[in-house]
């Protein structure tokens, strides 16, 4: 399998980069880690006429907090996020998700950036920036702005991104402490795109839910926040009763679709399931400050 | 993979039919037609691009519009080949008079083989019923009134947004 035939270029520099993103427009594609956009070249099911390769590009793999953000290259490879320690600590959402992303091989390769702007409805990376309202820097020939994840994407493989634009940065703000969190999704087989997957972080107050979010994956055309779950919980006392009241919440906000792999009364039923242990789990969490080492992300098989 | 679902267009029956009778209402509204050349009557040769970002496949093949009851019932018969594998499809449309607006309930089942298949399965449906909602919003504009949806000027059209049906089962 081999690729059609495209122009190749290496830029050294953002601005070098974006000047070819405005020069070629909708006949150029991003490389990124390229994990995705390489196999659908290969299969030919993507042919791009130029190919803007950002792996040379100074400036996009830097990975720090700052005033209770977390700011990540969008060259940062996934492992190198899965593995930061500063990742664990201030966003172990972030770092559990990364770890049901494909393969360590793929995530070796792959990039924070990439993930979020090929916008896979079954990613991990972009319900988390979902959960946690995160948001994105893009760079274009008008200069630079922000996208909200709320607003960033849009649908199947297509986010708010101009085809003119290059995403710089992806920012997700840092769980508060003690707050707990868990990451769950089901899959066929460990690797495979999720079936259904969903994001939980809760802060608690004496012992009252004082934020509540929620978010899924692989459960429509893109991430899904569960807003009417998430009212739900604000204000409650945890008990089983309310983790069921949000999963009846959840599968009430997502109109997944049925293939192949799953029905979408399926999808339906295991967002649910996978909302109560998500909360279950992120209850057990809540309340520790700095407990963010430990624990690996559940997936299950089907 | 088998879609249906129902709209509501504001318009006559009587114009309604015209409207998914006309190969240049067709032609605006079908998204990625690049051409659509009449070879006998109800009869014709496509090229169509179909897919979602830079996925793309261009598929070449006939289209055939049977089993007409006019005003209110066609079927359409679609079948392609291209690059990226092949699609067949048939599909129906029923029209139904409410006041001075259409009731417009479509169904179909199309089948997608080959490589786009294999390796798109997880977003076909989902793909599908996104553009065949865009057409029906197209064929809501072609009657110059705002859709019961109200999608605001200037804003993209939510996609699944139109009252597409329950999908695949």
């Amino acid at each position: 399998m081999k690729p059609a035939a495209f122009e190749y270029h290496a830029p050294r520099t953002i601005g070098e980069a974006v000047r070819l993103l405005a020069a070629h427009g909708d006949d150029a594609k991003v490389l990124a880690g390229g994990q995705s956009l390489v196999p659908l070249m290969n299969m030919r099911l993507a042919r791009p006429r130029v190919i803007v390769d950002l792996n040379r590009v100074r400036g996009l793999d830097g990975l720090r907090e700052a005033r209770g953000v977390l700011k990540i290259g969008a060259m940062v490879r996934q492992r190198v996020a899965e593995r930061s320690p500063l990742v664990a600590s201030r966003c172990p959402l972030l770092r559990d998700a990364l770890g049901c992303v494909g393969h360590p091989q793929i995530r070796n390769r792959g990039t924070i950036g990439g993930s979020v702007a090929h916008a896979d409805p079954a990613a991990e990376i972009p319900a988390v920036l979902a959960a946690l309202g995160g948001e994105v820097t893009v760079r274009g020939p008008k200069g630079a702005r922000t996208i909200r994840a709320a607003d960033l994407f849009v649908t199947y493989l297509t986010t708010a991104i101009d085809a003119r634009e290059l995403l710089t940065e992806v920012r997700v703000p840092v769980q508060p402490r003690g707050a707990g969190w868990s990451w769950m999704e089901i899959a066929r087989r460990h690797g495979d795109f999720a079936l259904a997957g969903v994001g939980v972080m809760l802060a608690l107050r004496r012992g009252v839910i004082a934020e509540a979010r929620i978010a899924l994956t692989g459960v429509g055309p893109a991430p899904v926040r569960a807003n009417a779950a998430e009212r739900l919980l604000t204000g409650s006392r945890p008990s089983d009763a309310v983790w069921q009241d949000a999963a009846e919440a959840v599968r009430g906000a997502i109109d997944p679709d049925g293939d192949l792999h799953a029905s979408a009364e399926y999808r339906r039923h295991v967002a649910g399931v996978l909302t109560v242990r998500a909360l279950r789990e992120a209850l057990g969490r809540a309340g520790a400050p700095g407990s963010g080492g430990r624990g690996r992300p559940r997936r299950e098989a089907a | 993979m088998k879609l249906d679902g129902t709209n509501t267009l504001p318009a006559p029956v009587q114009t309604v039919w015209e409207t998914i009778n006309d190969p240049d209402a067709l032609r605006r509204c079908t998204p990625g037609l690049k051409e659509l050349k009449p070879i006998g009557p109800d009869s014709y040769q496509a090229t169509l691009t179909v897919g979602i970002a830079s996925v793309k496949g261009t598929y070449a093949g006939t289209l055939k519009i049977t089993d007409k009851r006019a005003p209110t019932h066609y079927k359409i018969v679609l079948e392609g080949t291209g690059g990226a594998g092949f699609m067949k499809g048939e599909g129906t449309v029923d029209l139904e008079a409410q006041g001075n607006e259409t009731l417009l309930r479509w169904s179909g089942d199309i089948q997608v083989g080959g490589l786009i298949a294999g390796v798109g399965q997880r977003m076909l449906g989902g793909v599908g019923k996104m553009l065949i909602g865009q057409f029906f919003k197209c064929l809501e504009q072609q009657f110059g009134l705002p859709s019961s949806g109200g999608a605001a000027a200037g804003g993209p059209a939510a996609p699944g947004q139109p009252s597409a049906g329950s999908g695949d089962r």
